[in-house]
């Protein structure tokens, strides 16, 4: 069960500055609700609290000075729910796109300095991103950012809906997430109405997890060939990650993995002759995916562009709260995969690359790691076959249930707020949400053509963050 | 008029028809290598067809100059193409056939784009533009250096004397000769807009070099700009086949040698953009830059042999 603890508005701040200084504890996001609530979700280890006020005349104290990481949660809040945020100055619009550019870019100024935008319209199937580069010559000096052009009101529609119904507005918020997603909501709804998953149960999620990380991963390693033109490389993680997905079609009916999780339970299941043959086909897969890798390790004109560029510090990482392989590509040791108990990781420990130099290269060289650890993971999850085991109920219920999820671009943390089993209020903090201003951050001072690449190399979803 | 120069003319001309089949054929040779099925080597002349049947636009606020560039470097590219002898043969257009006439309708036709992007104010044309005018300022040289390594054995500027004296296989017993040729290797990938230099592909704004420019172009200007960046391909193809690849001094041995020449150049430009991932654009320079000290090591060579 997760503890909802009540703070007054007051005293918000030395709350949350008790919880990150005195216990370690590490900021979860943050949102506010309609009656003019605001709640910050903390989390250490395995556990979760979630702090909750109400603001006074509709302000509460700003916490970016504590927890940089609640930067974008805080501008959301006012520009979805009109909250406003003392000490938070200038309070710059995230979702709202109707200020005038000097209210929402970064004063830059300078000889030579000039802006370049971008988007949100691209010349390929992007999603709407529209990007302001502060540059002299070829040197980004600055990078602003402006998503949220297709923002959906997701968590606003499940609200009121019964938990079940609920479940297709988490795993519509983005299809290359959605099995992270929507395991995410099902844990977080399992949490708050005190069930716990059986083995079965947890050994499936499991599967479908790795299986999602396994194409996503396949993906980056492509896309990244793709943003220095390295045409061999992007054909080859192209063709393997069409296989994984054409993989996920004949096990479970998608190839985005669509429909495979509900509360409390598995609509899917995988027979002892499905589970052998899929266990098969990742030998293969395994197998020829560390062959491809391999091929880009020996391109010379490919690895020359990697290193040095885009580089994320471990101290801003940190700072920033940025999660996944582009935290740990830092030096970051966090996984949300470690210690947790709703799912089957028995043992593992977060992937560490060679040299944690937090660039290009560190962050693609991560997934090659990983990727081979999913494999042999799935590889022993599937050495028995998925059966429709349910969770049991029996543990103690709480009006707020959390639940955290390692996405193939990091840790999701979902939160549900459950009245007379009714979704009252539900947040879906992805890992894409908690690394878009790391993206900014890692590509000032690097050169104009390179940001396709940077951009790449954390590969974050349009869609998971706009929800 | 001989039927050898008859031959000629109608080769010439054929370039012009001809130019748009040689991208074509890097497509598709590069599409294969890569494990695609790719368009057939006949694209750009159906995407031609498409855009010449089209009316064109221009953004507001653009003027003359934006209007006049794309016809201003079909022209140049056609005087360019009127240049170049076919297997050492040329006929007279008016033009002549010297090689720093080339050199300059190349720099003119790049001085276009580069002024109409200016005119557009598109900040992605004139990063195309800017970028376009870096590489040129070691890639001028180069070509200049690269024809200078030919141009002295022959004694002339005059590309038929020139395709002239890199006839044979005598020349290949000389230093200078295989350090122009790497240098003019050099000048086709700068030329051409292909990798490591430029990635014709892309679809990354950010990235662009000579596609940047073309951005706001469309219809028929985009048809004019598209003809002239593959008679680009075909003048430097051409160019590299007479003064730097094998060849017979009879005109028919040379006409069937430019004919392989051509498409083993596809198939090598195709191969280098398979293998080689686009460079850093600010280690272009450097590239370039070794490639003139490789083309003056060949003039130096030239002077040296044609002193003794």
């Amino acid at each position: 069960m997760t503890l909802l603890r009540p703070v007054a508005a007051r005293a918000w701040r030395a709350a949350v500055s008790e919880a990150i200084e005195r216990r370690g504890e590490r900021f979860g996001g943050a949102w506010a609700t309609r009656d003019g609530g605001w709640r910050a979700v903390m989390l250490a280890g395995d556990e979760a609290v979630v702090l909750c006020c109400d603001a006074e005349d509709g302000r509460v104290d700003s916490i970016v000075d504590i927890a940089a990481a609640a930067l974008w949660d805080e501008r959301e809040a006012h520009d979805l729910h009109g909250l406003g945020f003392i000490g938070h100055d200038p309070l710059r619009p995230l979702i709202e796109h109707t200020a005038e550019l000097e209210r929402w870019v970064t004063p830059v100024s300078g000889e030579g300095v000039h802006q370049v935008a971008v988007g949100p319209i691209h010349a390929g199937v992007i999603e709407s991103g529209h990007f302001r580069f502060h540059v002299v010559g070829e040197r980004i000096l600055a990078l602003d950012t402006r998503l949220f052009h297709k923002h959906r009101g997701l968590e606003r529609a499940a609200e009121g809906l019964a938990p079940d119904d609920a479940l297709k507005h988490a795993g519509r918020a983005c299809a290359a997430c959605a099995v992270a997603n929507t395991v995410a909501y099902a844990q977080a709804v399992e949490d708050a109405t005190g069930l716990w998953p059986s083995a079965d149960l947890r050994r499936q999620r499991t599967v479908l997890l790795e299986l999602e990380r396994l194409y996503n991963h396949l993906h980056d390693i492509g896309a990244i060939c793709a943003g220095v033109g390295f045409a061999p490389g992007s054909m080859a993680f192209a063709a393997l990650k069409d296989r994984a997905q054409e993989l996920n079609a004949q096990a479970f009916g998608h190839r985005f993995l669509f429909g495979t999780v509900a509360i409390g339970g598995i609509p899917v299941a995988l027979d002892p002759p499905a589970a052998g043959a899929l266990r098969g086909a990742l030998r293969e897969l395994r197998a020829d995916a560390l062959a491809g890798w391999r091929d880009l390790t020996f391109a010379a004109s490919m690895q020359a562009r990697l290193d040095g560029v885009g580089v994320l510090e471990l101290e801003d990482a940190l700072r920033m709260g940025v999660v996944g392989p582009a935290a740990r590509a830092s030096g970051v040791p966090l996984d949300a995969r470690v210690g947790n108990r709703r799912l089957v990781y028995g043992g593992l420990r977060p992937a560490s690359p060679p040299a944690a130099t937090g660039d290009v290269a560190a962050r693609l060289r991560i997934r090659a790691l990983e990727l081979e650890a999913t494999c042999d993971m799935l590889d022993e999850l599937l050495s028995l076959p998925l059966a429709r085991d349910g969770a049991s109920p029996g543990r103690e219920r709480s009006p707020v249930g959390v639940g955290r999820v390692e996405s193939p671009r990091g840790e999701t943390v979902c939160t549900v707020e459950l009245v007379a089993a009714r979704v009252a209020r539900m947040h879906l903090r992805s890992a894409s949400y908690a690394n878009w201003p790391a993206v900014a951050r890692a590509t000032a001072g690097n050169l104009l053509p390179d940001f396709p690449l940077i951009n790449k190399s954390f590969e974050l979803c349009y869609a998971c963050a706009d929800r | 008029m001989s039927s050898s120069a008859l031959i000629a003319v109608a080769a010439q001309l054929g370039g012009v028809a001809l130019a748009p089949l040689l991208p074509g054929l890097v497509q598709t040779a590069k599409a294969r290598l890569q494990g695609r099925r790719g368009p057939s080597p006949l694209q750009p002349y159906r995407t031609l067809r498409r855009l010449w049947s089209k009316s064109s636009v221009a953004p507001a606020g653009t003027g003359a100059v934006y209007r006049v560039a794309p016809p201003l470097i079909a022209a140049c590219m056609l005087i360019a193409l009127a240049l170049v002898p076919i297997a050492g043969r040329g006929p007279d257009l008016g033009v002549g056939h010297d090689a720093l006439v080339l050199v300059g309708m190349l720099a003119l036709a790049r001085f276009a784009a580069a002024a109409a992007a200016w005119d557009t104010g598109n900040g992605f044309a004139l990063m195309g533009a800017a970028r376009d005018a870096m590489i040129a300022v070691f890639g001028e040289a180069l070509l200049v250096l690269a024809l200078l390594v030919a141009a002295l054995p022959a004694r002339s500027t005059d590309l038929r004397s020139m395709a002239a004296a890199a006839a044979g296989g005598h020349v290949w017993g000389q230093a200078a000769h295989w350090c122009g040729a790497i240098a003019f290797l050099l000048v086709v990938l700068v030329e051409t807009g292909r990798q490591p230099i430029d990635n014709p592909d892309t679809h990354l704004e950010l990235t662009m070099i000579h596609e940047g420019p073309l951005l706001e172009y469309a219809g028929r200007d985009l048809a004019y700009l598209q003809w002239a960046a593959a008679a680009r391909h075909w003048v430097m193809l051409v160019l590299g086949a007479q003064l730097f690849l094998p060849h017979p001094a009879g005109f028919a041995g040379a006409l069937a040698a430019l004919v392989v020449a051509g498409l083993a150049q596809c198939l090598g430009l195709a191969v280098i953009e398979t293998a080689q991932a686009k460079m850093r654009v600010l280690r272009v320079p450097a590239l370039l830059g070794l490639g003139c000290a490789v083309a003056l090591a060949g003039v130096a060579t030239a002077i040296a042999g044609l002193a003794a």
